[in-house]
């Protein structure tokens, strides 16, 4: 059986410096799927790959039946494929309606655009998207003005104002202070089943708290693959992590 | 239909009160000339109205789209030669008589007129010309650039190669363009039955209405999704593309319509100063439009405009006073330092400060007038519990 997101030999070189190395993953559709691993182990450039960043030396990423790997960056976007930046990356001088404004758009053709107002008709829409993830009360604020935690939060819901159905979400939770991290582990939960999801975190205790399956990574390779407590009690995975982040105490 | 404003207006309270406010500064240029009765001034406020919109067309794909083009002058110039083309076939040349090729071409011994001079006997081809060759020059300077990922401080050295190559070829081909001298000695401009004599009320208006028709649509292309997402485009170029959009043809697009503006405001530059010569295509002139715009405010298109003129007017009563003679430029220099210094966003900036002031100063009163509906109502709900118990 192929999943919704099937990646296969996966492998990227960066002049003799081989980031990810015959990776396979496969996701189904409405999962949830935790992404850790110890600094350094490929996890972004995994990211990076799938959402077209970064162009594989070989392997095939294939999602809904489509292969992804030769595409550029905004037909893998269009395919259906949101990405959230480990650096959260949202539009500063643009208020939060006007980034959801933006990330909202089935058309993306320019001239499809140009005859367009900026300021659409589904305001009701984009609010409650806003809501969603606590922002509703902030709707006119530059996103400049968030918080550290908001502007994760926002650029979440940019990636369902796209309606993408594949997020993949790079550490999201770096940064936040428990009660955020909270919060977002409930939008999480709540996107589950809906979207299918990639999640790449440190954070244990938050990975507990949404995951099912969890796939660990280590220098550039699957190192193993199972539920929490199944990983947390696989011996390799402990001597990788051995003084790193004690994944077992989590 | 969902409306967005609670005005019940389909546009924001902001986008009216910026109608109006452009609405009404367009209006005060239409009524100059009824106040002002001197044509030979009229021809002077026209060539800042010109400059006027080249600086708004440079705010457009800078302040918008974050392209700092600084080769703006090339569509400029490129317009404006269309334009003298066209009306140097309608001088009768004093040598070879009506129909004859112009003088500068016999002193330069071309036998005949050059393949691409003919087709400008005819002024509407001339008038495409004159916006559709900077947009086609533009278009492909854009897609490679755009295309190729170029971005930031590389634009701004890419364009201006271009502008010097586009100067340089232009005074080099000198047979056929006139060289350093330019093109001179131009017919006036005919169009509709009207003649536009440069020191005259037509053609102020003529600027006048082009300057309005283009302010507009740069603001309809700034108020459409197209120019929302050219401004996210400048915020994060990368969080857009992954979005799905295809940035670099958002880019051209921007690029484009900023230098058919700029195309248009060349030819009327033509026609307003009665010549068109290769300091029209200058690196001073393109590096002073980037100066007008940061003075005037780039993210502002009306403050764009307003900086040119206010910047290009000064600029010429600062030359002709002796006492400024050799001291202008180290005045125009002062005074771009201290608005990118305090005010990062141009002089229009100061119109968002004001108004945020002002409303600080009112927020309190209501505050204040607000604050007692607020507390009565915990203790009515205190009340109302005591009651029930
Ligand atoms: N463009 C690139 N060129 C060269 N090396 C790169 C490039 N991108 C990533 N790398 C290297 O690939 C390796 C994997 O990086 P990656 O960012 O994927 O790690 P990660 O698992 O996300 O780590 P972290 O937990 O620190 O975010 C690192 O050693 C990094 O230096
Ligand atoms: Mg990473």
């Amino acid at each position: 059986m192929s999943g919704h997101l099937q990646i296969t030999d996966l492998t990227v070189d960066f002049g003799g410096f081989t980031a990810v190395k015959d990776l396979g993953l496969t996701i189904n559709k409405g999962e949830l799927r935790c992404l850790i691993g110890p600094n350094g182990a490929g996890k972004t450039t995994t990211l990076d790959l799938i959402c077209g960043k970064t162009k594989p030396t070989r392997g095939s990423i294939k999602y809904d039946g489509k292969e992804l790997a030769s595409l550029e960056e905004y037909k893998i976007a269009r395919a259906g494929v949101g990405r959230k930046f480990q650096i959260p990356s949202v539009f500063k001088q643009l208020t939060v309606y006007e980034n959801l404004e933006v990330a909202n758009c089935k058309n993306t053709g320019v001239f499809a655009n140009l005859f367009r107002p900026g300021h659409s008709s589904h305001r009701d829409g984009l609010e409650k998207l806003a809501e969603f993830v606590g922002l509703a009360d902030q709707l006119d604020l530059p996103a400049a003005y968030l918080s550290h935690g908001q502007t994760q939060w926002l650029e979440i819901a940019l990636l369902l104002a796209r309606d993408s159905e594949l997020i993949l979400l790079d550490e999201p939770t770096a940064g936040m202070t428990a009660q955020e991290t909270h919060k977002t582990a409930e939008i999480c939960n709540r996107l589950k089943g809906k979207h299918t999801i990639v999640v790449v975190e440190h954070d244990m205790g938050f990975v507990r708290e949404i995951c099912d399956v969890i796939s660990v990574m280590h220098q550039g390779q699957l190192l193993a693959e199972g539920t929490a407590d199944e990983i947390s009690a696989d011996p390799q995975v402990r001597e990788v992590y051995l003084g790193s982040m004690g994944i077992g105490d989590a | 239909m969902a409306l967005p404003s609670k005005s019940g207006l389909p546009i924001s309270r902001q986008t009216l009160i910026q109608l109006i406010v452009y609405g009404l500064v367009c209006l005060a240029i239409f009524i100059f000339p009824f106040i002002l009765d001197n044509d030979f001034l009229l021809n002077r406020y026209a060539r800042y109205l010109v400059l006027a919109m080249v600086a708004m067309a440079l705010s457009l794909s800078w302040g918008y789209a974050g392209i700092l083009n600084l080769g703006q002058a090339m569509a400029f110039g490129l317009g404006s030669y269309c334009m003298a083309m066209a009306l140097k076939l309608r001088t009768v040349p004093v040598h070879t008589g009506a129909g004859g090729l112009p003088d500068f071409m016999v002193w330069n011994n071309v036998e005949s007129l050059p393949w691409f001079w003919v087709p400008f006997y005819n002024m509407p081809f001339a008038i495409i010309a004159g916006i559709g060759v900077p947009v086609a020059v533009s278009f492909l300077l854009g897609w490679f650039m755009f295309k190729g990922r170029i971005t930031g401080v590389y634009v701004a050295i890419i364009t201006l190669a271009a502008l010097v190559v586009a100067n340089l070829l232009i005074i080099d081909a000198q047979s056929v363009t006139g060289g350093f001298n330019g093109i001179t000695d131009l017919a006036q401009l005919e169009l509709f039955g009207f003649t536009f004599d440069a020191y005259s009320k037509s053609t102020y208006f003529l600027v006048a209405g082009c300057l309005t028709v283009s302010l507009f649509v740069a603001l309809m292309v700034t108020k459409s999704k197209a120019g929302l997402v050219l401004q996210a485009v400048r915020d994060h170029e990368d969080r857009v593309r992954f979005f799905g959009y295809d940035v670099a043809s958002f880019k051209v697009l921007a690029f484009c319509v900023s230098a058919g503006i700029a195309g248009l405001a060349g030819m009327l530059y033509t026609v307003v100063l009665e010549f068109a010569s290769p300091t029209f295509l200058d690196v001073s002139l393109s590096l002073s439009i980037v100066i007008w715009v940061a003075v005037g405010g780039r993210q502002s298109l009306l403050g764009a405009a307003l900086g040119a003129i206010l910047v290009a007017g000064t600029q010429s009563s600062l030359q002709e006073n002796e006492f400024f003679l050799d001291t202008w430029m180290l005045i125009m220099g002062a005074l771009f330092v201290l608005v990118v210094l305090f005010l990062p966003n141009g002089l229009a900036s100061l119109v968002d400060i004001i108004g945020r002031a002002l409303k600080r100063g009112r927020g309190p009163a209501q505050r204040s007038t607000s604050s007692p509906a607020q507390t009565s109502e915990p203790a009515e709900a205190n009340v109302s519990k005591q009651g029930a118990e």
